[in-house]
Order: structure tokens, then C-alpha cells, then sequence
């Protein structure tokens, strides 16, 4: 028999951009931002708020002093959970090392996987959207991957949330134009959860702002986020950045950017409401300096992103991350390139809740078949991160002794009590030629693409009580649209 | 003796105080300004537009080609007599009313500008009115809005639908912003739509030739 002792071993495929030191310098470097420079909140409600707070502020400019963000960093939970909508059941355990990924929203633009058609968005998409999402045993949540816009555009968020809750119950993150909007999708999620404290308890939906960088908090953001915090509903706050356009250059420069923006919104969110779930989010990239494209496949937005893994760990707050996602106009070796490169380095940096798979086109424009192909990748990044096992059952000295040398392992019943430690592809092609042949010789793109189809025509999502959707019916039916800039 | 092929060469490179110190001397030795403008400050940011469509140039190289030929310029235009100022057109910039978003049309007004464009940007959150009132007050040949947002574009249809009540129909609308497409630009009324910065000059040259 072995004895170990005082063995220190990885239970995942690990992978760090920064040490503790580093996280510690950008995030000082961050409080000196938001003290020294201060961003701006257009929203009267939020002026008071950080006002009372102790906050500094000027006009529009808030600056925060450094022991309020400490504080806010004290007070907001740690400790968030995303559930099932039809049952309440507690799936999504967004804290941690764990690494859970979904889809994107608002996509002006998305493609029919059946007549391959880039289109506008519409309620069928977003509801083949969804069903797809469904569906795939890897997608762990649902954002809308398409802006509703054969409705009202005013209202369209709450045709997008329809859809979502119509097709699927796995947790929802709802991208709202306003806070009206937020109100009725808020609303809407209380009818499905049985009430605004059974939602709170068990919250299926996650709600999102987004400030403009650099350094701008607009009143739709600052109100999204306040309302959020009054609910007791996760909200995630992204700053959607890019190195020379919006951020400086170097990437350090744009964590403190980042940081600076998304750290002002968690003391919006405490000072609010101290222990608001509050999630730190970021897409960070580059402006490409040929296309003037905000990138969604450069190798700097995995980079970055893992990096704030490492800032989200070291601060012990939850994130949200960026995978899975492309700058090519169609689906094609280089959309393969990216979105697996940016699935495989995300869940092996630990970042906790991922959106963007699916989009192509530098985010203009979803695509399933991407969403079928990203399935597959995260089932190999899953693998890889679950890294190896070391013990004696695993070292299968026995084993080996008893095939010896010049025999054979497959019949071996310690090979089919460990088979399925390994990744059992679903689409990938590892057939023989001939075979692969026979099979109609298709690229993974075309095998994506059947699967999307089969899953629009054939799957059938966990219904919603017809008495729950005819009330969320009434909410789409009677929401009223408010136009930017007008009260 | 430098020479005005000599001051291109400086644009290209984006050395602004070698482009400045030979437009001096080129002005003391008796040059012509508008040559100087023409054969060299523009000619050499011509190259740059050309290089960076073919991918050999980046926006930061851009940026500091342009900044050495408006300099330049500056040292030239008092020399020049009033009208005869080469300008490719002047362009109206600016984000809708609700929209504080701005580095897409940011990028376009230096792009623009790169070009030999007088550009007037009139900021974010710009109401309908605020256009038109800075379109009789500036009186470009070419105005253009930007939307990031599929709930703000809406306010592109007003905008052109009130410039044209005002009797400004003459000038020409251009829209732009990640929701935008071209069966947009025609729903509202627009006399143009890019997708990005560089083909904005392209639009804009098309619509003035």
C-alpha cells in the first residue's frame, strides 16, 4: 500500500495571467482612478446615492474615496446562485473557480440556419435562439442572442424575455433597453418564480448595464444597476472596452480603465443597498488598428479576461467573461480558430459566468451553428481543465501487470471502469475516411448546422404553464415603449 | 535643399517637426502655399490613405500623418488668400439625442479629417433641432448622425424628416453605428450609410463628386 503524505495536488488544469501582487497593483491603480480621475454618472438618483454615500461629487464627476470602495467591496455577496425557472432548483453556483458559459444578447443581426439569410433579429429567432441553447448539455444559461426587431423597438426587450422564458428553463440573463424595460422583465420573472421574494430567494434571471467607456455612466446603466440593487437580483456591470480607442494601449492600462469603470458601479450598487449581488463583467479588447473593429477574436481579449479571472479571484467577487465568439463574417476555420481559443483559456482562467458564444461578425450577428460548434468545444475544454488524476486506482500498476508487455488494454475491465474519463466527442469527425466519406463527407460546419435544425424542428423545451405565459403575455402586450432622452 | 517631395515624404512618416520646420522653410524660400498644400502636405496624406486601405498603414500612423499635415497647414493658411483654401467638403458629425456613445463617429471625423475634410462634430445626445440649428450655422455639404443603439437610431428618421421641413434637404444625410445597415439608411430617408470609419470618406467622396 502507498502512503501519502503532505502531497499537494491540482484537482483542475490551472492557469494564471497575474500573481497576487500583480491583482493588487491594478487594483490600487483602479481605486486611484476612481479617486483621482472619477467617472461620470448621467443619472440624478445614482448623484445622490454616491452624494450620501461620502462620495466626492462634481457636477456629473464621482470620484470614490478609497475605504468607500473597500467598503462596498466588503459588503456585496460573495456568494451568488442562478436557478432553474421552473423549478427553483440551484444550478449555477457563480462564485469561485467555477467556470459556467452561455450565449450573448443583442445582436442587431442574426443568421437563418435554414436559408442562411443574415437578417434582423426577430421573435422566431430569439425563440429558435433559445431552443437551441436548450437544448445543448454544455450551455449552462441563455442571453437572447438577437435584439428583437419585428416588434416595437422600444419594447422589443420584453418580446426577447418572452421568447427566452417560453423556451427554456435553464437561468436567463435579460439585457433590457431601459429601466422600464428592466421593470417589466423583472415583473415578468416574479410571475414565473411565484413572487418578488421567491424570485430573491431563487433568482433565475440575472440582470446586466453596461457603462460607455471610458469613464461614462449613462441613466439607462446607472438606473438598471440601481433597480437591480433594490431587488436583490444579481446584476452584472460590464464595461465594453477597447485598448487605443477606449482604454489605452497597453493592456495593464486597460484593466485599470476597466476596473475603474466596473468597481464605480459596485459602489453605486452597495451604496444602494449594502450585500446587492453585484457581478463584475468585461469584454476587453483591442480597437483593431486596420478595421477600426471593436475585436471579438483577438488573442487579447482572452488574455485580458484571464487576467481578470485573476482580479475576480484575488478581489473574491464574482465575474462575467467573454468566450466563444468571433470577428469572421460566417462560420469558417477562423471563427473555429477564436471561439475555441477564447472557450479553452476562459475556463481554464476560472471566470465565472461567459456570454458571447455564438457571435460572429465582431458581434453584429449570431449564429447558431457556432453555438452547436462551441457546445463541442466546451465539452474538450472540460476535459482539459479536469486534468489529470494521480492515485493508485488510476496509476493502474495491477493493470499493467497483468496485460505485460506486447497485450492489450480494450478488453480490460479497469479500461470500461474508466472510459468515460475521457471526452466522448459529439460532432467532431474522428471517423476513418472512407467512412467519413460515406457519411456524405461533411465539414463540422454542415454536421453543426443538420444538429441546429434538428434541434429547431424536433426538441421540445420544459413548457411554461399556459396560465404563467398568458399573464406574460399581458405584460408584452400592455408595455409601453420610452424614447431615449425623453423621460 | 529639401524639397516639396520632401514634406510628403515627412506626412507619410508622421514627423511633425521635420513637416513643420520644411513647410517654414519652404515659405521663406517663396514657395507657393497652395503648391506647398497640394504637392506636399495633401499629396503626402493622400499616400497614407492609400496605404492604409491596402493595409500597410494603422490608425495611430494616421492619426500622426494627419496631425504633421494640419499643422502644416496652419503655418500656410494666413499666406493664402480667403476662398482659395483647397477643402474636400465640410461634414456635420454627431451622435443622436439618448446616445452618449461616440467612438465610432469620433473615428470617422479623423478619418474625414485625414482626407482634407473640414469637420464640425457636435457631440453626443444631440436632439433633432440641435442638428438642424448647427447645420444653418455651419452650412455643411454632408451631415452625419451616429447610433450605437437599435432604440436610439429611431431618432435618425426624425432628424432627416425635420431637415427637410427646414428647407435643408440639400444637404446630404449620412447614418452609421453597429445597428445600422443600408435597407435602414433608405427606410429613413438617408442619402448614405458606411460600415466603417475609412469607407465614410469613400461615402463622403461619392456623394460631393
Amino acid at each position: 500500500m502507498t502512503i501519502r503524505s503532505n502531497i499537494k495536488a491540482n484537482q483542475s488544469t490551472r492557469m494564471n495571467v497575474l500573481t497576487p501582487e500583480q491583482c493588487q497593483e491594478l487594483v490600487l491603480a483602479a481605486e486611484e482612478a476612481m479617486w483621482r480621475t472619477g467617472t461620470n454618472f448621467h443619472d440624478e438618483e445614482s448623484l445622490e446615492i454616491m452624494k450620501k454615500a461620502g462620495c466626492w461629487v462634481d457636477g456629473e464627476r464621482v470620484r470614490v474615496p478609497a475605504h468607500i470602495f473597500e467598503q462596498a467591496l466588503k459588503t456585496c455577496q460573495k456568494h451568488i446562485v442562478l436557478c432553474n425557472s421552473r423549478t427553483g432548483a440551484r444550478e449555477l453556483f457563480v462564485e469561485g473557480n467555477n467556470s459556467y458559459f452561455g450565449s450573448g444578447p443583442c445582436t442587431p443581426f442574426t443568421r437563418n440556419p435554414f436559408t442562411e439569410e443574415r437578417h434582423r433579429a426577430t421573435r422566431q429567432s430569439v425563440g429558435w435562439a433559445t431552443k437551441v441553447l436548450d437544448a445543448l448539455p454544455n450551455i449552462d444559461y441563455a442571453m437572447s442572442l438577437g435584439i428583437v426587431q419585428d416588434v416595437p423597438l422600444l419594447i422589443s426587450d420584453r418580446h426577447e424575455f418572452e421568447q427566452q422564458i417560453l423556451h427554456t428553463d435553464k437561468p436567463i440573463i435579460t439585457v433590457c433597453v431601459d429601466q422600464w424595460g428592466q421593470a417589466d422583465c423583472i415583473k415578468m420573472a416574479e410571475i414565473v418564480a411565484g413572487g418578488e421574494e421567491e424570485l430573491r430567494k431563487n433568482p433565475f434571471i440575472c440582470l446586466y448595464a453596461e457603462p460607455i467607456s471610458p469613464g461614462v455612466h449613462c441613466r439607462e446603466a446607472a438606473q438598471k444597476l440601481v433597480m437591480g440593487a433594490k431587488k436583490d437580483l444579481p446584476t452584472i456591470y460590464t464595461p465594453c472596452i477597447m485598448a487605443g480607442g477606449t482604454a489605452p494601449a497597453t493592456l495593464a492600462g486597460v484593466m485599470v480603465q476597466g476596473l475603474c469603470e466596473s468597481l464605480s458601479g459596485l459602489v453605486l450598487s452597495q451604496c444602494t443597498r449594502e450585500g446587492a449581488p453585484f457581478i463584475m463583467g468585461g469584454v476587453y479588447t483591442i480597437l483593431d488598428m486596420a478595421t477600426t473593429i471593436f475585436s471579438y477574436g483577438a488573442p487579447e481579449l482572452s488574455l485580458l479576461l484571464a487576467a481578470l479571472a485573476d482580479v475576480a479571484h484575488y478581489l473574491e467577487i464574482p465575474m462575467f467573461g467573454t468566450a466563444g465568439c468571433t470577428d469572421s463574417c460566417i462560420i469558417d476555420e477562423q471563427a473555429g480558430i477564436e471561439a475555441a481559443i477564447s472557450v479553452a483559456m476562459t475556463n481554464m482562467s476560472g471566470a465565472n459566468l461567459n456570454h458571447d458564444i455564438g457571435y460572429a461578425e465582431q458581434g453584429a450577428t449570431s449564429n447558431l451553428d457556432l453555438v452547436v460548434i462551441c457546445d463541442e468545444v466546451l465539452g474538450m475544454a472540460r476535459r482539459l481543465t479536469n486534468g489529470i488524476r494521480v492515485n493508485e486506482e488510476t496509476l493502474a500498476l495491477d493493470v499493467i501487470e497483468d496485460v505485460g508487455p506486447g497485450g492489450n488494454f480494450a478488453d480490460e475491465d479497469h479500461t470500461e471502469e474508466h472510459i468515460e474519463e475521457n471526452y466522448m466527442p459529439k460532432l467532431i469527425n474522428r471517423a476513418a475516411r472512407e467512412i467519413w466519406e460515406n457519411a456524405g463527407g461533411k465539414t463540422l460546419t454542415q454536421v453543426a448546422n443538420e444538429k441546429v435544425r434538428d434541434i429547431i424542428n424536433h426538441h421540445e423545451p420544459e413548457p411554461l404553464p399556459k396560465d404563467l405565459a398568458a399573464k406574460i403575455r399581458d405584460i408584452v402586450e400592455n408595455a409601453v415603449g420610452h424614447m431615449p432622452g425623453e423621460d | 535643399m529639401a524639397t516639396i517631395e520632401d514634406l510628403s515624404k515627412y506626412v507619410i512618416k508622421g514627423n511633425v517637426a521635420k513637416t513643420k520646420k520644411l513647410t517654414q522653410a519652404l515659405i521663406d524660400e517663396g514657395a507657393a502655399p497652395l503648391e506647398i498644400i497640394n504637392q506636399g502636405l495633401i499629396a503626402g496624406m493622400n499616400v497614407v490613405g492609400v496605404r492604409f486601405k491596402n493595409g500597410e498603414m494603422f490608425v495611430p500612423e494616421v492619426m500622426v500623418a494627419a496631425k504633421a499635415m494640419s499643422q502644416g497647414i496652419e503655418m500656410v493658411e494666413p499666406l493664402i488668400v480667403e476662398g482659395e483654401m483647397p477643402s474636400a467638403g465640410k461634414v456635420l458629425l454627431g451622435t443622436v439625442k439618448g446616445d452618449l456613445h461616440d467612438i465610432g463617429k469620433n473615428l470617422v471625423g479623423i478619418m474625414l479629417e485625414s482626407s482634407g475634410y473640414t469637420v464640425i462634430d457636435i457631440g453626443i445626445d444631440k436632439a433633432p433641432e440641435a442638428f438642424i440649428e448647427a447645420i444653418k450655422e455651419h452650412q455643411p455639404q454632408i451631415m452625419g448622425m451616429s447610433a450605437l443603439l437599435t432604440t436610439t437610431m429611431l431618432h435618425m428618421k426624425d432628424t432627416i424628416e425635420l431637415m427637410k421641413e427646414e428647407g435643408l434637404g440639400n444637404v446630404k444625410a449620412i447614418v452609421g453605428g453597429a445597428p445600422i445597415s443600408q435597407d435602414f439608411a433608405d427606410e429613413v430617408g438617408a442619402d448614405g450609410f458606411a460600415p466603417d470609419a475609412a469607407s465614410a470618406v469613400d461615402l463622403c467622396n461619392s456623394l460631393l463628386s
